[in-house]
């Protein structure tokens, strides 16, 4: 019933806005009926047909009256109004083009910003993650005091499957990359082991085929792979008969059992990491090789489906005790807690502080374009306020000028939203583009029907804000004031000026937050750049190799190819520094060896000496450029045969032997060494700082190539120092290994500058932006503070005529209007010193050793909004100067 | 000055549910029936009759069509929807209360 009414009302609305003739039309008629029918009875009371007539109107009313109170009954006279208002302002604007384009492309800049921020943060945030039902899937780590997120253990894995009860499935995966030969150049392939269910438990199937089963994760299966449509599409030509077909990836022969289909993203990983996107090629089986019992090593990445109605935190309690019983179990499983973490928080929680401060920078920008707007118009509705007073006299009411007044406030904002659109449209495409090399769901992020809305619902309530302030001051016109006043200056009331003067104070007020937070970035963003990451990148290119098991199945293999790669190129006149080890600085690698012993030294209760361990060749620190702080490189002499050694680094020398020379003490990796088993540190090298935004490296150590204990497995990687520009030994490399192993790929080929940069893209992309913001800010608050100056000076332009008449210096009429704007300015800075220290610790960690109280931050962004305001003050100042003394005079 | 001063318009509005609940009936019958029924005590400026008619139409209350009279012309009719009944209904229980409260404090007072 309810429905029906509302079926007859829209009918009625839609009738009376489309179809106004008719109606207007029908309610003559209908009048005329009326009439018609009053004069008939009139005549039956036998009253002459004139005089009925008469009576009759008398009787009805004024037509035309009625007729315009329908008209209000139906509601139209608001959509007249509305047009009327509309085109009130449209002409409004077109008077005086030159406001118009200032307050247009001011919230046009403003609005375009926080479209461009809003589809970022709706992409990479707010949209969920390309997976089925995507808020059930959560990721889970170990963690205790010294490791607070550390990777799984396969077996662990095994136990948590079998017993948990709070999941639906869950899977592990580990990097494991693949080499493709065959025809062309052989290619490095982006692999992943994993165990059976992993793309069940992602909601994914295979497009073509099957996916991995618990009998292929048994030792001696696993000969399988499934492959990405990428993959499956450039390398295999798209057949469907695909499925069955062998493939040889490092040597093995494997057989295809699988096609994914377009888009399956991976979910991102801990352990050698690889970004969250469209990033593997291939997946092969995880089998469970070894020792069930040996829980020791931990490179498992876990991905969860949560059971309907299960919550991160019960699937954490539950796990919690397992563990518990694990660790009651095996002793390798003491001491770990668990730590269940809901996927999409995994993928985009550490660029989420990050937006979420440039949302706020941006809105502050728009709230200041706000401020200005408002100012504006109030400058205007003063300009106006005869004519206001007119229309009042001439009874328009209150409310209904408030209305013309936001109308013309709504539209600016309106047709700045227009503009605004475009310039988002464009400043998405730059923001992606300027995106941090590791920034998530990049490809996610689009213009679309989200950023529209909130686009047209800004336009909307910043046209009310910035419109109401004015609107009501400019209608609250005391008439007889208005229309008494002379022509000669517009004056205003004391209450308008005191308004305008409040809208500069926080315009400064906001553009100083940003000048200080930009500030803080800056200063942080200059620490970055100038603290000493340990190595010098410049001229110096990296790769890394990958040896297939099957073809260099001894050590003495591996080492003679190595040898042989560096010799070659350390005998190329354009190489001044060959060497190979487990890895480069920054490049996501992250193992630890605890346990090891410290001749003469225990470790204190409940704890154990701990370090990462990598190995390195003779030459990989001098061509890496780390420095070298006592004792010795390796050389040829530390073989098998040689004495065992170790290099150590800094913090490590520091954290176990504080006040003691660490060169020549002895360390051992067995529970009860004997003489043999003691290693002698012979050489300790500077910090390499453990990620570009880090403060320090933690204890690390290096074996000699050619005493690691174990084969050099997985990636080795090749670092060059050139003599001169590292591009050119791309293919001195590629020659050199390519001449021992022709379907060895050389991947990854990177120089070591653009790795550092990599680095820093992050912070400097928050800067770019901040710094960007802070700009936009600080002009349009000076174009604000220009405009409220003006405004005064010609409002005393005759006092200053006078005064000057009178013997005062241009000099002295310039400190009294620059003062005036000082003062604003000054109280703006105050107020945004204010809020920006209680506002600065919310940068938190994009901050880079700066205290978010930084004071020098501080002073320099104080020092730049004052600077501006000045100027802005300056300008109008000398126009005071100006006033004629005679004009001054006449017009008394 | 549009609104009849001594109508308040929630009760006009009743006026105009309640006759149109017998029959419908045009504009110019409605003024009619009114003034009769109340015996000319309250007077409707038949003017007003018409803007609120138009808003009850609007409101969804009731609803019009052109239809014949008797004599044969061509006159505005205008019926109760039945969304307007249930409001007669409740508007007619609200003027009972009303009334009957009324009623009792100036008796007791």
């Amino acid at each position: 019933m309810n429905l029906s009414r509302w079926k007859e009302i829209l009918r009625n609305r839609f009738r009376s806005l489309l179809q106004r003739a008719r109606v207007e039309e029908e309610l003559n008629k209908e009048l005329r009926f009326h009439l018609d029918q009053q004069t008939e009875e009139h005549l039956a009371h036998g009253m002459p047909l004139s005089e009925a007539r008469l009576a009759a109107s008398r009787e009805l009313g004024g037509v035309a009256q009625i007729q315009e109170e329908c008209r209000d009954m139906r509601r139209t006279n608001h959509w007249e109004d509305f047009v009327q208002d509309v085109r009130y302002a449209v002409r409004t604007l077109g008077r005086s083009p030159g406001f118009a384009t200032v307050i247009i492309l001011t919230m046009a800049l403003s609005i375009g910003a926080n479209s461009a921020i809003f589809s970022v943060i709706d992409g990479v945030l707010l949209k969920p993650l390309p997976y089925p039902q995507p808020d059930r899937l959560v990721r889970f780590f170990l963690t205790n005091p010294d490791y607070p997120k550390f990777p799984i253990n396969r077996f662990d894995f095994r136990d948590y499957r079998s017993r948990s009860r709070a999941f639906e499935s869950l899977a592990a995966y580990t990097r494991n990359d693949q080499q493709l030969s065959g025809t062309g150049e052989p290619i490095r392939l982006s692999g992943f082991s994993i165990t059976a269910e992993f793309f069940h438990v992602l909601g994914l199937h295979p497009a073509i085929g099957r996916e991995f089963s618990t009998r292929d994760e048994l030792p001696g299966n696993g000969h399988q792979v499934i492959i990405s449509n990428n993959l499956w599409r450039t390398r295999f030509g798209a057949r469907r008969d695909i499925v069955g077909r062998r493939i040889i990836l490092a040597g093995v022969p494997l057989t295809i059992v699988g096609v994914m289909p377009r888009g399956v993203q991976h979910p991102g990983n801990m352990y050698h990491a690889v970004t969250y996107g469209e990033t593997v090629d291939v997946w092969t089986p995880f089998t469970f090789e070894g020792n069930p019992t040996n829980r020791g090593s931990h490179y498992m990445d876990v991905i969860a489906r949560l059971k309907n109605g299960i919550t991160a935190s019960q699937a954490q309690g539950e796990l919690e005790a397992i563990m518990a019983q694990l660790g009651r179990e095996h002793e390798g499983d003491r001491g770990w807690h668990v730590m269940v973490i809901p996927l999409q928080r995994e993928i985009v929680g550490r660029s989420q502080r990050m937006l979420l401060v440039l949302l706020g920078a941006v809105a502050m920008v728009l709230l200041i374009a706000c401020v200005n707007a408002a100012n504006l118009l109030l400058a205007r509705a003063t300009a106006r306020q005869r004519e206001i007073a007119v229309r009042a006299a001439l009874g328009a009411k209150r409310s209904r000028l408030i209305r013309q007044m936001l109308t013309e406030s709504v539209l600016i904002s309106f047709i700045g939203a227009v503009f605004g659109v475009a310039i988002a449209i464009g400043g998405v495409k730059v923001l992606v583009s300027l995106l941090p090399a590791d920034f998530p769901r990049g490809s996610d992020i689009h213009v679309n029907t989200a950023v529209f809305l909130f686009t047209l619902a800004i336009a909307l309530a910043t046209g009310i804000l910035f419109g109401l302030a004015p609107a009501l001051q400019g209608s609250r016109s005391d008439l007889r004031g208005s229309l008494h006043e002379s022509g000669r200056s517009t004056t205003s009331s004391s209450g308008s000026l005191r308004l305008r003067n409040i809208l500069v104070v926080s315009e400064v007020a906001l553009a100083c937050i940003l000048l200080i937070g930009a500030g803080l970035m800056l200063h942080s963003f200059v620490n970055l750049l100038h603290t000493d990451p340990g190595f010098r990148a410049d001229r110096v290119l990296t790769a890394s190799i990958s040896l297939p098991d099957v073809r260099y199945k001894t050590r003495a293999a591996v080492e003679q190819f190595y040898d042989r790669v560096l010799t070659n190129l350390a005998s190329a006149p354009e190489v001044r520094a060959a060497g190979v080890g487990t890895d480069l600085p920054w490049t996501g690698y992250d193992e630890n060896l605890g346990g090891f012993n410290i001749e003469g030294k225990k470790p204190p209760p409940h704890q154990d000496f701990h370090a990462r361990y990598h190995v390195a060749s003779a030459d990989y620190f001098r061509a890496l450029g780390i420095p070298l702080l006592r004792g010795r490189f390796f050389d040829a002499h530390d073989n098998k045969d040689g004495a065992p050694v170790l290099i150590i680094n800094e913090s490590m020398a520091r954290r176990y032997w504080p006040g003691e020379d660490a060169l020549g003490r002895r360390v051992s990796f067995e529970d009860q060494p004997k003489e043999k088993d003691w290693l002698t540190i012979v050489g300790i090298v500077g910090d390499v700082k453990d990620t570009p935004a880090s403060n320090g490296a933690e204890p690390a150590f290096w074996w000699p190539l050619l005493q690691r204990p174990g084969p050099l497995s997985g990636d080795a990687a090749i670092a060059i120092r050139g003599a001169a520009d590292a591009r050119l030994l791309a293919n001195r490399l590629r020659a050199s290994v390519h001449k021992l192993d022709p379907d060895l790929a050389v991947a990854n080929v990177h120089l070591m500058e653009d790795v550092a940069d990599r680095s820093y893209s992050a912070p400097r992309f928050a800067l770019f932006l901040v710094g960007l913001f802070a700009c936009l800010a600080l002009t349009l608050a000076a174009i604000g503070t220009f405009g409220v100056i003006s405004y005064a000076v010609n409002r005393r332009e005759h006092e200053f005529g006078v005064r000057m008449a009178l013997g005062a210096k241009p000099s002295d009429v310039v400190t009294s209007v620059l003062s005036e704007g000082m003062r604003l300015a000054l109280a703006g800075v105050l107020a945004g010193v204010a809020f920006g220290l209680a506002l600065g610790s919310l940068l938190g960690s994009l901050l880079y050793d700066v205290s978010a109280r930084d004071p020098l931050s501080i002073a320099i962004a104080c020092l730049v909004a004052l600077a501006a305001a000045a100027v802005a003050s300056y300008i109008p100042a000398l126009r005071a100067t100006h006033s004629d003394p005679i004009n001054a005079l006449r017009a008394e | 000055m549009s609104k009849p001063s001594d109508l308040i318009q929630g009760t006009l509005d009743l006026l105009i549910l309640k006759t149109l609940s017998i029959e419908p009936k045009h504009g110019w019958a409605i003024a009619k029936r009114i003034q009769q029924v109340t015996e000319e005590v309250l007077q409707v400026t038949q003017g007003a009759l018409y803007p609120a008619l138009h808003r009850l139409e609007q409101q969804g209350w009731i609803r019009s069509e052109w239809r014949l009279t008797e004599t044969g012309r061509e006159a505005k009719f205008y019926s109760l929807t039945r969304a307007g009944d249930a409001q007669l209904k409740k508007e007619l229980s609200q003027w009972e209360r009303l009334s009957n409260a009324v009623g009792l404090v100036i008796r007791m007072a």
